[in-house]
Order: structure tokens, then C-alpha cells, then sequence
């Protein structure tokens, strides 16, 4: 009997070591693999990780990049929330920068690693959101807009207001990108200027203005290639949109009709994104190498190129890119960003939060 | 008492595996949910805390009220459809179809499109449906309208249509095995006694059919009410069920709190369905040996 | 059988695809009869039964409950009722419920006082006052049995059908219950129909017993008719008991079988050189140490015991299957042990001559 109680006693200490023995080498192997093998987790947006300038990085640094995708601004965060040491880079827009640095989830950045940091727009790295408590907390990376887009075969006259999305005669007609942006599009309808620090008050108003305009919407699209397929299927003829990307998109597709974007009266808004360093990266001297390339040649005309949007960086694109694109990409052009109603984080960007899905759940 | 000192170890072995993954995936993560709907948000973190606050806001705020209730709406619209539609191909196969061979690949063939998978399955209504959709082909070329309609994508009802479409098999499955199950004396005993074959469906068959359907019904049920895909394919502005709004407070929204508060009361009114379900089961019980 | 029967067949066939399960039959039954169909299983009674209750299409031919051709029409609208074999009582439904099934779906013509007051009637007719609210998984197989009968003569049939109502039981209960039926035959004064592979049951309960065989109806007759005066050496066999012995007639009642030895028989005669069998009742043959008139020499291979009686299993000189015998408890039957030669008489009179040759 003792004997029996005895050999029990060891099985399970044996048990318990193994079991300490492996969860050690469980916490221990992620990190001794990443210590060798030198990698870069990546969280951004799709087109962000083409293959085309991410291969000459990699071949440059020895770093091997792995990239995640988001589908908005606000996954950045509940992806961090969900488990820290996951990700090393991610590339929000520049309303949900200071969010992610008062939330804890990233590290401030030192510029000096970062090569080509000085050639960036100072209208960007200077900026407010950008620079706070003394520190840089984001490197720009690329910039563009949200302009509306609408089908020419199905209007009379061109429209040229963001009334257009609220126009009863286009019933059924109507997209809206599902995003708390809705809220800013709305707010400027109703001709407010304060749209990133609304009241209450106002807030209600548009809440009950985007409540009003349901019944006109299809539906809310939730990614560019969702709004390519309404536009391209014929269900929608009006949308905002991210410039320069659906309509081509559609119109490459030769559905018989075309596309055409158009800014406002109220102006298109613009956003600017950036590199954000994730608190406690084991990969730092990575990121750092990263942050670097996309200050690049290589790394601006390479993004530039796959997205279609616009570069961040001038000084870096003046050798890659013809002079053509650098006027279609407003190289040299920061003045454009005064022509577009540039995102800012809301002031209470968890109360634009609740209240764009407050529209959303309305009936 | 030795057996039971020698069975102890083997025991262990036996449910060690079955017990963890109770234990750790199911108990501990529901803990957790339960216990994070009591914590505190402060934008954008939270901390642990012993409050009601989010279950204040849920029930205070319309927004969640409304989605809840709409989400029951639909739930209960693709129940009784599904069993509308399954019920009547159920008894077919069951008592219309004579050839073994024949009942079973039918029957296969209403299992068979669970192998394929969920969101294909969501999105074939969606081709269907929409503007430029097969639907609308099919009205245009017969003349039966002259212009595509845009009546049928993105609204409640094309969820309707999807999720019954999808999950018409949980309802054939169950009602299908008790149908099968029905002894063919006890509808002879009843047509013996002079009562006809509509009689006999409703005094006999339906009665003993109920587990069924109390079955099929409620998985029907609770597999809708827990959808989040159909909404965001084939729903339209006013298409927000509650898994949806889960999503969204997990996710963008990044209210944890307010997510777990919210996926509480959802979890406690399930339970409470299925206990009434089961209830209902146990009511209608019989046994038919 | 001078007025018109209430059930008849003419010509019914059943087939299923090349299958034959009921070869052109007719048979008539009057009203008030107590007939039994009785064979083996797949000698084609159940099929009759059920082609009876409307349970099964004909194949051909017509079948007429009370004058009336029902042979197209479903069981709902035919004057029968069955007592099916396990009494497929409604589940989900009380003994009362059950009973009053037949009532209430076409309760048109019958209030609800009548309807009551016939389920209680019925109960009480069965013996199962006080059991009207119980389930019937609540119930024992005996008290099933009785729902069962009770449900299906609530209706007033013009003709109940049984198919196997004692199968399910175990034996002590079903001798009690063989005389229910035969009680609430005569109470009742209907006619039943009943299947059974029992012969002791169809024995002890038929007015007239419808022996069938391999789809066909092998002879119908009363017990005694039966049991007394077989057709042929299946219902001889089929029915009690028979040692069956290939022979040759002789001639003048006197037979050859195939070991050489001879038997008379006062029963019926065969043209000389005529294949026959003959039959044999057990109990018939008298076994005895020394030799006598109309004997087989034998040899004793087995003796079971039987309570009061005696089984003696016998080896007949020359003959390959054995022979049996059996007899009260007597000193001298007692002293036939295995191995002993004896001899067995039969009385002429019982030796039944069944021809085996060629039919006209």
C-alpha cells in the first residue's frame, strides 16, 4: 500500500515536472526562435506588404516580415488588446494614433534611428498627434483621401454636394462606408466645423440625421472590395469612398458603366498614416531597419506604387517616381492637405464610437 | 475498495483529456467573460471592477434592446420557416419515399451542403438575390418585370431566406429521426379506427414528432440567434444582430466590459431557452417501444 | 354458412414484385364465426389478415366485408377492427384516450356523453375499470393486451381482426386470456378473424380453423374435423402430432413400409402400388414388450419424461426417421429403457392414408 501511494507520489511529480518543463519551454521557444531568426510582425492594412518592396527589405536587413491585415482603424487596438507581444509595426490613420499611445499599446520612437525621418512632410512629423509629451510616437508613412464616387449614367446633373448621400430620389441607391468616419461626413452636412469635438447636442443631431438617411441606404460597406463589388453588381450608384482605389477598381471590371470620383463642395477628407512601434517589441532593431526602408526609396515608390496613394516622404520618391505621377501624387503638394478636411482623432472618440453603432442597431 | 483505488488512475486517464478541455475552454473562458462584464471602461483601457454599470447601459440604452429584440424576431422567423420547410420534406422522406436507397441519398443530399462551407453557402444568396442576381435574370427574361428589382438583397428578409437555407438541415435531422422512428402500426392502428390519413397526421404523427421539433426548433433557433454572417453579407442597414454588436464591442468599439456584459445576458437567455425547450422535451415525452 | 358471409374473398391475390405471398384464394366466413388463419410464419396469414383490414392492395381478385365490395377502399372505411399483434397503442395518449380514439376523430354522429359512456363500458368489458387515465408504457403486457381489445370492439366492428393477440404474452397469461376471447366472442356475437401460429390456441378458440401453407389454404375445417380427418400429412403434422411412414398400398387396406413390414389401416384404402404416407398419432400408438396385431418391431432409443406422461422416441426397423410414442405413466411403460426391442400397435382405425403420389 505505501509503496503503491509512493509510486503515485512520483507519477505525479513527474507529471507536475514535465508539465513545468514544457510550459518553460513553451514561454522560452518563441523567443529564442525570434532571436535567431530575426522577424518583423506586421499589422496594417492590405497592399500595405506587397511582396515587390518587402522582398528587397528583407534581402537588405535579414529580417523575415510576416503581415496581418485590419479592416479599420479601430481593429488596431482590439487586436493589441487581445494579447500584448504579438505584433512589432502596425499602420494606423492618424485620428487613432493618440488613442494607441494613451492606451499603452505602443513605444515612443527615436528618430534618430530612424534614416530619412527629417526628409518626412514636417506638416506630419511635427504633428500634434505625432509629437506629444516630448516624444515621436509615429513615423508617416503615406497619405490620400475619402472623396465620394457616384455613377454618371444615373444622375442628370453632376452632383457635387455630400447631399447626395442624402438625397430621398436616390433611395436604395446609397452607400456609406461603415465607419465611425460616417459621423464626420454627416456632421459637415449639417454644417458643423467643429466635426472631431461635436456636443452632445450635435452629436444627436447627426445621429438622428444618419438615423433618417437608413432607410435610403443599401447597405454599409465594410471593405473597398465589398463597395467594388455594390458598385460593380449595380445595387449602389453613390458612395463615399477611398479615392483612387474603387473607382479603378470598378472601371477595370467593364461592367458597361463607369465610376467617377468627385470632391465635394464640403471638401474630400484626407488622412495620413503611420508607423507605430508596439510596446516591448522583441524585434526592435528590425522595426527599426523597417521603419527606415519605407523612408526609402524602395519602401516610398514601392507603397506608393501598390496603393495608389501618396507618399509621405518627397525627398525619397524624387529619383523613382516620373514627374507625372509625382503631380498626381501631390509630391511636393502638402498644400493639398489644406484642401481636405484632414482626420483628427475625436475628442471623445469613444462617445462617436457608441454613436455610430447606436445608427447602426437603429431600425 | 481496491477497485476504487485501482480505477482512480485509470479514470483520470480516461476523462484527464475530456475534463481539461471542459475546464479550460469552456468554464474558465465563460468565468472570465462573466467576471470582465463587471469591470470598468476608461477609454481605451479597462479595469477589473464589481459594478452594474454595463448591465445599466445595455438595459437603459434602446440601441441594445432593439438589436436583441430584432435578432429574436429573426431567430424565431427562420425557426418556424425551417420547420415549415422541414418538416413537410422530412415526413416525405420518411413515409412518401418507399425505396431505402432513394430516402437515403435524398436525405444525404439535404446533409450533404454542411460539408460546404458556411460563407460560400451565405454568399450563393447573395449572387442569387441581388440586383444583377440570377433571381432578377430569371424575372427579366420571363417578362414577369421589366426592370431588375432590388427588393431582394440586404434586407431581413434575404437573412431570413439565408439562414433558413442554412440551417434547414438541423431541422431535418432531428425531425427525420423521429419520424423514422414512429412505429408504421401505431398510423395503421390509427386508420384502423377510422380516421383518415389527415387525422391521423395531426392525432398521431405530429404528437409523436414534438421532440422533434422542439429539437430541430431549438438548435434552428439558437444557431440563428448567434449569426453574425448573414448580417454582414446578405443584411441591409437595419440587419444588426446581437452577434454583430459582440463583434463590434470586442472589436472597434473596444469596450470589452460592455461586450461581456452584454454577451452575459445573451448566454443567460439561451440557457433559459433551452431549459424551457427541454422542459417542453420532457413534457412530451413518450415512450414508443 | 346458408346466409351470405360477412367476409369474402374471391380469387385475392397478393404478390410482391415476383414474389407470391397469397396464391388465388377464396374463402368465405359467416357472420358470428370465430375462424383462425394458422400456419408457420410466411405461409401467407398474416397477408390474408391484413388484406382483410385494408392494411394491403390486392394484387386480384375482390374481397366483400358484410356484401359490401371493399376491396379499393382504405382501412378507415372499412367495418373492421384490428387487434394488432403488439397492440400499437398510442404512446401519447391514456388508456381512455386510446379506447375512445375510434370515437372522437369522427365524433359527429356520437356526443360525448355517448363516447364515455361506451369507453367505460369497453373498459369494464376487459377488467380495467380504474385504468382509464393511465399511460400505456405505465401498463403490464397483459393489461396492454385488454386496452387493445378494448379499442378496437369499442367501434362495434362488423368484423374484429386478431392478428397474434397472445404472442407477446407469457404462457400462464395467455391460457387466462384465451378464455377472455373466447368470452368476449360470445358476448359480443361479432365475428373475429384471428392469426396465430399457436395451434393449440386455434384449437382451443376456432369455430373453424383455416390451416394455410407456402401462400395457399392447405384445408379449413373444424378442430376436430381438423385434428380427426387431416387432408394431408402437413395439416396431419401441423396440427396435434403425426408419425409420418412411407408406404406402399397393398391393397384391401393393407399397407408395405419401406423396412418390409406391413400395416392395415380401416380408414381409407389406395389402389395397390400407390405411394402413400401414413399418419400416426402419437398418443395412438400403443408400445408393448410382446408381439400383437397390426405391430412394428421397434428398438427404444429414448424416453423423455413429460410429468404424467411418457415420450418414448423409437427406431422402426428399416425406416430412417424415428417414430413416437406416447403413453400414461405406467409400471410397464416406466420399464422401456433405451435399447429395449419392443413392439407398437396401432388400432386400424387410426392409421390415417395420406396419397403422396402423383394428384389427378
Amino acid at each position: 500500500m505505501t509503496n503503491e501511494r509512493h509510486e503515485g507520489e512520483q507519477t505525479m511529480s513527474i507529471l507536475r515536472r514535465s508539465a513545468i518543463i514544457a510550459l518553460a519551454t513553451a514561454s522560452v521557444l518563441p523567443q529564442a526562435l525570434a532571436a535567431n531568426a530575426a522577424e518583423l510582425n506586421y499589422l496594417t492594412w492590405e497592399g500595405y506588404a506587397v511582396d515587390s518592396f518587402i522582398s528587397k527589405f528583407e534581402a537588405a536587413s535579414g529580417c523575415k516580415v510576416s503581415a496581418s491585415y485590419v479592416g479599420s482603424n479601430d481593429d488596431f487596438a482590439a487586436k493589441l488588446a487581445a494579447g500584448g507581444g504579438v505584433y512589432d509595426i502596425i499602420t494606423p490613420s492618424l485620428d487613432t494614433v493618440p488613442m494607441l499611445r494613451l492606451a499603452g499599446f505602443v513605444a515612443p520612437i527615436d528618430t534618430a534611428k530612424v534614416e530619412g525621418f527629417g526628409d518626412i512632410y514636417p506638416e506630419f512629423s511635427k504633428e500634434s498627434d505625432v509629437v506629444a509629451d516630448g516624444e515621436t510616437w509615429a513615423v508617416p508613412l503615406i497619405w490620400g483621401s475619402v472623396s465620394l464616387i457616384y455613377r454618371p449614367d444615373k444622375f442628370e446633373t453632376a452632383p457635387d454636394s455630400i447631399a447626395v448621400l442624402f438625397d430621398p430620389a436616390l433611395k436604395g441607391k446609397i452607400s456609406l462606408w461603415d465607419d465611425k468616419s460616417a459621423l464626420y461626413w454627416t456632421a459637415r452636412y449639417l454644417g458643423y466645423d467643429n466635426i472631431f469635438d461635436l456636443t452632445d447636442e450635435q452629436l444627436d443631431a447627426v445621429k438622428a440625421k444618419l438615423i433618417e438617411q437608413k432607410p435610403l441606404i443599401r447597405k454599409y460597406w465594410a471593405s473597398a472590395g465589398e463597395l467594388t463589388e455594390l458598385m460593380a453588381n449595380q445595387e449602389v450608384y453613390v458612395s463615399n469612398a477611398w479615392t483612387g482605389l474603387t473607382s479603378k477598381d470598378v472601371n477595370n471590371l467593364k461592367k458597361g458603366f463607369e465610376v467617377v470620383e468627385f470632391t465635394p463642395k464640403e471638401k474630400a477628407e484626407g488622412w495620413m498614416d503611420s508607423m507605430m512601434l508596439v510596446k516591448d517589441s522583441p524585434n526592435e532593431d528590425c522595426a527599426y531597419k523597417f521603419m527606415s526602408f519605407m523612408q526609402s526609396p524602395d519602401g516610398q515608390c514601392g507603397l506608393a506604387e501598390s496603393t495608389g496613394y501618396f507618399p509621405a516622404n518627397p525627398k525619397a520618391v524624387q529619383g523613382c517616381m516620373s514627374d507625372e505621377l509625382k503631380k498626381e501624387r501631390q509630391v511636393d503638394n502638402v498644400e493639398f492637405v489644406k484642401s481636405l478636411v484632414m482626420w483628427q482623432q475625436p475628442a471623445r472618440l469613444d462617445k462617436y464610437l457608441e454613436t455610430w453603432n447606436a445608427v447602426k442597431a437603429a431600425p | 475498495m481496491t477497485l476504487t483505488r485501482r480505477t482512480i488512475p485509470g479514470f483520470a486517464a480516461l476523462f484527464s483529456l475530456p475534463l481539461a478541455w471542459v475546464l479550460l475552454l469552456m468554464v474558465v473562458p465563460y468565468a472570465i467573460m462573466i467576471s470582465v462584464g463587471f469591470w470598468t471602461r476608461q477609454f481605451p483601457l479597462f479595469y477589473p471592477d464589481f459594478q452594474f454599470g454595463n448591465y445599466a447601459q445595455i438595459l437603459a440604452d434602446p440601441q441594445y434592446t432593439t438589436v436583441i429584440l430584432r435578432t429574436l424576431k429573426i431567430a424565431a422567423c427562420v425557426t418556424v420557416c425551417a420547420l415549415l420547410l422541414g418538416y413537410p420534406l422530412a415526413y416525405f422522406l420518411v413515409f412518401t419515399v418507399r425505396s431505402q436507397k432513394l430516402r437515403n441519398l435524398l436525405y444525404m443530399s439535404v446533409i450533404v451542403p454542411l460539408w460546404v462551407s458556411y460563407l460560400l453557402r451565405a454568399y450563393t444568396w447573395k449572387i442569387i438575390l441581388g440586383t444583377d442576381g440570377a433571381l432578377n435574370s430569371l424575372l427579366v427574361s420571363t417578362g414577369l418585370v421589366s426592370a431588375p428589382l432590388d427588393i431582394f438583397l440586404y434586407n431581413q428578409t434575404a437573412m431570413v431566406v439565408t439562414l433558413v437555407y442554412i440551417f434547414v438541415p438541423f431541422m431535418v435531422m432531428p425531425l427525420f429521426t423521429v419520424l423514422d422512428n414512429i412505429p408504421r402500426r401505431l398510423i395503421e392502428a390509427s386508420e384502423d379506427l377510422g380516421v383518415g390519413p389527415f387525422m391521423t397526421f395531426w392525432k398521431v404523427i405530429f404528437p409523436l414528432s414534438l421532440g422533434g421539433v422542439i429539437a430541430g426548433a431549438t438548435m434552428t433557433f439558437c444557431l440563428s440567434f448567434g449569426d453574425f454572417v448573414a448580417p454582414v453579407l446578405v443584411g441591409g442597414p437595419d440587419g444588426t444582430m446581437v452577434a454583430n454588436l459582440l463583434q463590434t464591442q470586442f472589436g472597434a468599439a473596444l469596450n470589452w466590459p460592455l461586450g461581456s456584459a452584454l454577451a452575459t445576458l445573451v448566454l443567460a437567455l439561451v440557457l433559459i431557452l433551452l431549459q424551457l425547450s427541454s422542459r417542453l422535451d420532457r413534457a412530451g415525452r413518450v415512450d414508443l417501444a | 354458412m346458408t346466409s351470405s358471409p360477412i367476409v369474402a374473398l374471391d380469387g385475392v391475390q397478393k404478390r410482391y414484385g415476383a414474389f407470391v405471398a397469397l396464391h388465388e384464394t377464396d374463402l368465405a366466413i359467416a357472420e358470428g364465426e370465430f375462424v383462425t388463419l394458422l400456419g408457420p410464419s410466411g405461409c401467407g396469414k398474416t397477408t390474408t389478415l391484413r388484406l382483410v383490414g385494408g392494411f394491403e392492395e390486392a394484387s386480384a381478385g375482390r374481397i366483400a366485408i358484410a356484401g359490401e365490395d371493399v376491396t379499393e377502399r382504405p382501412p378507415y372505411r372499412r367495418p373492421v377492427n384490428t387487434v394488432f399483434q403488439d397492440y400499437a397503442l398510442f404512446p401519447h395518449m391514456s388508456v381512455a384516450e386510446n379506447i375512445g380514439y375510434g370515437l372522437t376523430v369522427r365524433s359527429g354522429r356520437i356526443g360525448r356523453a355517448e363516447r364515455d359512456r361506451r369507453v367505460a363500458d369497453a373498459l369494464s368489458m376487459v377488467g380495467l375499470d380504474g385504468m382509464a387515465e393511465r399511460r400505456p408504457g405505465a401498463l403490464s403486457g397483459g393489461q396492454r393486451q385488454r386496452v387493445a381489445m378494448a379499442r378496437a370492439i369499442v367501434r362495434r366492428p362488423r368484423v374484429l381482426l386478431l392478428d397474434e393477440p397472445l404472442s407477446a404474452l407469457d404462457v400462464k397469461l395467455r391460457e387466462g386470456m384465451q378464455v377472455e376471447l373466447k368470452r368476449l366472442h360470445r358476448e359480443l356475437g361479432i365475428t373475429f378473424l384471428m392469426v396465430t401460429h399457436d395451434q393449440t390456441e386455434a384449437l382451443a378458440l376456432s369455430d373453424r380453423i383455416v390451416v394455410m401453407n407456402q401462400g395457399r389454404i392447405a384445408q379449413i375445417g373444424s378442430p376436430t374435423e381438423l385434428y380427426d380427418h387431416p387432408a394431408s400429412p402437413y395439416v396431419a403434422d401441423f396440427i396435434g402430432a403425426a408419425n409420418l411412414l412411407d408406404a406402399q398400398a397393398l391393397g384391401g387396406g393393407a399397407f408395405r413400409l419401406a423396412g418390409g413390414q406391413t400395416m392395415a389401416s380401416r380408414r381409407a384404402d389406395a389402389a395397390a402400388g400407390r405411394k402413400v404416407s401414413l399418419g400416426i398419432r402419437p398418443e395412438r400408438l400403443l408400445v408393448a414388450s410382446s408381439a400383437g396385431g397390426n405391430a412394428l418391431d421397434c428398438t427404444v432409443t429414448e424416453r423423455l419424461f413429460h410429468g404424467d406422461r411418457l415420450r418414448v422416441e423409437l427406431a422402426l426397423d428399416g425406416a430412417t426417421r424415428p417414430l413416437f410414442a406416447e403413453m400414461a405413466r405406467t409400471a410397464a411403460a416406466e420399464g422401456f429403457a433405451p435399447g429395449s426391442r419392443v413392439t407398437v400397435h396401432a388400432d386400424p382405425a387410426d392409421v390415417m392414408v395420406f396419397e403422396t403420389g402423383d394428384r389427378p
